[in-house]
């Protein structure tokens, strides 16, 4: 559950290697055209210049003197920058002095400039001009160190982007972990609150967020340990202190039974044994509604249940008594239905549904139980149905339908607990819209919460 | 049979004292947990009967402690704490049962007789046989007069149960715990009408009575021979 959880760090760690990723692109983009124009810049004014000084010796030389000055800076190697090509030619193009093979598409007249092939596989910035009326030149610089210069810079980006990504991500993960661990610990006390006493420590942060956070979480869960522990006593003293005066009593009761052989007073003396078992029965019910409200969303303490198993055997539990009262009782159950809880309060559950079924059908009714995956246990009869006015409290303890007769007998805690159990549960028990066609009958739904 | 008895309600002690003398049983009381714990560890008892609120050690603590001990008589919780999550509390800690004061005197006089039974193994053998009775526990099947009785898989453990438990009252509580699985007694009739479904087939075509109804109590399977 904790690895395959998406991690808010891992996230964080993620976005920050993206994030660094997307600037190191921008900066290369911008490094790579930046270098890029200013070294066909200098090419342009490398070959302006030449241009220029190529023009100023035609002017004092004439035809001759060019040649020979051309002639001179094709002999010399360049120290540094780029090596230069000329061409100097009549007005149809034939080749009078220089290297470049043939005349390139640009137009002397208007001292056109642009990028030219120079060689079979070099390229150049290039500018054309009219000299003469019948003599044009060609100045050329290749731009051939432009490649290298720029795959270097690609080259460094990439080798140190790399670097810089690796420690994004390494320091990112060791921050990450850092918190990861604390809020952890914040997790794992509010999954095992039982041993929740291990968030109470030290502030090692120096009070931070998490920390105050953390002190949050541990007083929390301090507090809810001891409204559980009180809530435990009281109902444990509850219970001790009525149910020992009652068995007392009851003891009374029973001596008295024992001694007298008068009917009549024995008759009155059972049915006071009997009010008794009501009241610890009431007394039980209202403790385990409230035990199952307090554990409500709280799953420790629950265990895969086969609940087809679990409905077929009450189901069979309850077959004979349904047919004593003349009632139908069919059961549809879905094979391997489970679910997470308590075994005991589920059959508990499922056992006050059928008894409340029993209870309220009428001799010559059909009452039908259907578990389906999912799981939804539905329970439906074709009884007097549940009044409209009592549809939204048939579920609050002591509430007794307008439908029940006053001879029904039951605590009026049946349906309260069943209700209860299923929220434990995370289910929840819904009664279904009456039918229009006023055929009666109620449908109780027991499905997981929506 | 010579039972402890650990209790700090002298009331509570009397009654149940009372109970056990009318049974033939000798009760050993006392009325702290410490005395207890050690008593049961110098003496020989069939079975120990613990309160759970005790003044000084509780009584799950007590049964805790026993079984790491090694003590394994059988143990029997009886406590004014009764929902089902106690009972299953109890049992988790290894009591062998639980009983919910109030209770009926036949009922904890059963329970005993129920616990001691199972302690001596009487109940592990593989054919179970009372009076007219045959209870072939693997095969689960059942015979009256050798005669074969046609029982549901139900009525097969119903039987069996009380073949375990033959000749003494079997309580409508531990047929719901041991038949059933259910620590409360439905508001349903559901025993009742079970018990009268096996009845007919145990009965049915002989002549005397096999299962005998105890009023306020439970039920008592009969030998049943003609």
């Amino acid at each position: 559950m904790t690895e395959a959880r998406r991690s808010i760090f891992s996230r964080l760690v993620g976005g920050a290697i993206l994030l660094s990723l997307a600037l190191l692109a921008g900066l290369w983009w911008l490094t790579h055209q930046t270098v890029s124009a200013t070294l066909q810049e200098a090419a342009q004014t490398e070959v302006d210049v030449d241009l220029a000084g190529l023009a100023d010796i035609y002017a004092t030389g004439g035809q001759e003197e060019l040649e020979v000055r051309i002639a001179d800076r094709l002999a010399l190697t360049p120290m540094e920058g780029s090596a230069p090509h000329y061409l100097l030619a009549d007005d149809s193009g034939k080749v009078i002095a220089g290297d470049l093979a043939g005349w390139p598409s640009l137009d002397p007249t208007v001292s056109e400039s642009g990028v030219i092939a120079i060689g079979a596989s070099s390229k150049g910035y290039a500018r054309a001009v009219q000299l003469g009326p019948d003599l044009r030149l060609v100045v050329a610089r290749t731009t051939d160190i432009e490649a290298p210069v720029l795959s270097g810079i690609t080259t460094a980006f990439a080798a140190g982007g790399a670097v810089f990504i690796l420690l994004v991500g390494l320091l990112g993960r060791f921050a990450a972990l850092g918190l990861q661990r604390r809020i952890e610990r914040i997790n794992l006390a509010f999954r095992e609150p039982q041993d929740g006493s291990g968030l109470a420590v030290a502030r090692r942060n120096g009070g931070d967020e998490i920390d105050e956070l953390t002190a949050h979480s541990a007083a929390a869960l301090a507090r809810m340990g001891d409204l559980m522990a009180a809530y435990k006593d009281t109902s444990e003293q509850l219970a001790h202190e009525i149910r020992t005066p009652l068995s007392h009593l009851d003891n009374r009761l029973v001596k008295a039974l024992a001694e007298n052989p008068d009917r009549a007073i024995a008759e009155r003396l059972a049915e006071a044994r009997g009010e008794i078992r009501r009241i610890v029965q009431t007394l039980e019910s209202l403790l385990d509604i409230a035990a199952s409200k307090a554990k409500r969303g709280d799953r420790s303490g629950l265990a895969p249940v086969d609940l087809s198993a679990l409905v077929t055997a009450i189901c069979e539990l309850y077959a004979g008594s349904a047919e004593e009262a003349a009632l139908e009782l069919d059961w549809t159950v879905a094979p391997d239905v489970t679910i997470n809880g308590d075994e005991s309060q589920l059959r508990r559950l499922v056992t006050n549904m059928l008894d409340n079924a029993l209870k309220y059908v009428p001799p010559g009714g059909r009452i039908a139980i259907t578990l389906e995956p999912g799981p939804v246990l539905a329970v439906a009869d074709d009884g007097p149905g549940i009044d409209p006015r009592d549809r939204d409290r048939i579920f609050e303890r002591f509430y007794r339908g307008r439908t029940a007769g006053r001879e029904t007998s039951g605590s009026g805690l049946g349906l309260a607990l069943a209700h209860a159990i299923a929220e434990r549960h995370g289910l929840k028990i819904t009664l279904d819209d009456p039918v229009s066609d006023g055929s009666g009958g109620a449908v109780f739904r027991i499905a997981t919460e929506a | 049979m010579r039972i402890l008895y650990v209790e700090d309600d002298p009331r509570s002690a009397a009654a149940v004292g009372e109970i056990l003398a009318q049974s033939g049983d000798v009760l050993v009381w006392e009325d702290n947990g410490s005395a207890a714990l050690l008593r049961a560890g110098l003496e020989p008892f069939d079975a120990i009967i613990l309160d759970r609120m005790l003044g000084d050690i509780d009584g799950l603590t007590i049964t805790r402690r026993m079984r790491e001990g090694g003590i394994g008589t059988p143990i029997l919780i009886l406590s004014a704490l009764g929902r089902s999550s106690d009972r299953a509390e109890g049992l988790d800690t290894g009591a062998d049962d639980y009983l919910a004061k109030p209770f009926e005197p036949e009922e904890l006089v059963a329970r005993l007789r129920a616990l001691h039974r199972r302690s001596t193994g009487r109940e592990h053998s593989a054919v179970i046989l009372y009076g007219a009775f045959e209870c072939h526990v693997k095969a689960r099947t059942a015979f009256r007069d050798n005669r074969h009785l046609p029982l549901s898989p139900k009525e097969f453990e119903l039987f069996r149960y009380f073949m375990e438990n033959a000749g003494e009252v079997v309580t409508r509580e531990m047929l719901l715990r041991h038949v059933w699985k259910m620590d409360f007694d439905p508001q349903t009739n559901v025993v009742d009408v079970n018990i009268g479904r096996l009845r007919r087939k145990l009965e049915d075509g002989f002549e005397r009575q096999a299962l005998e109804t105890i009023l306020g109590s439970g039920y008592r399977l009969l030998e049943g021979r003609a």
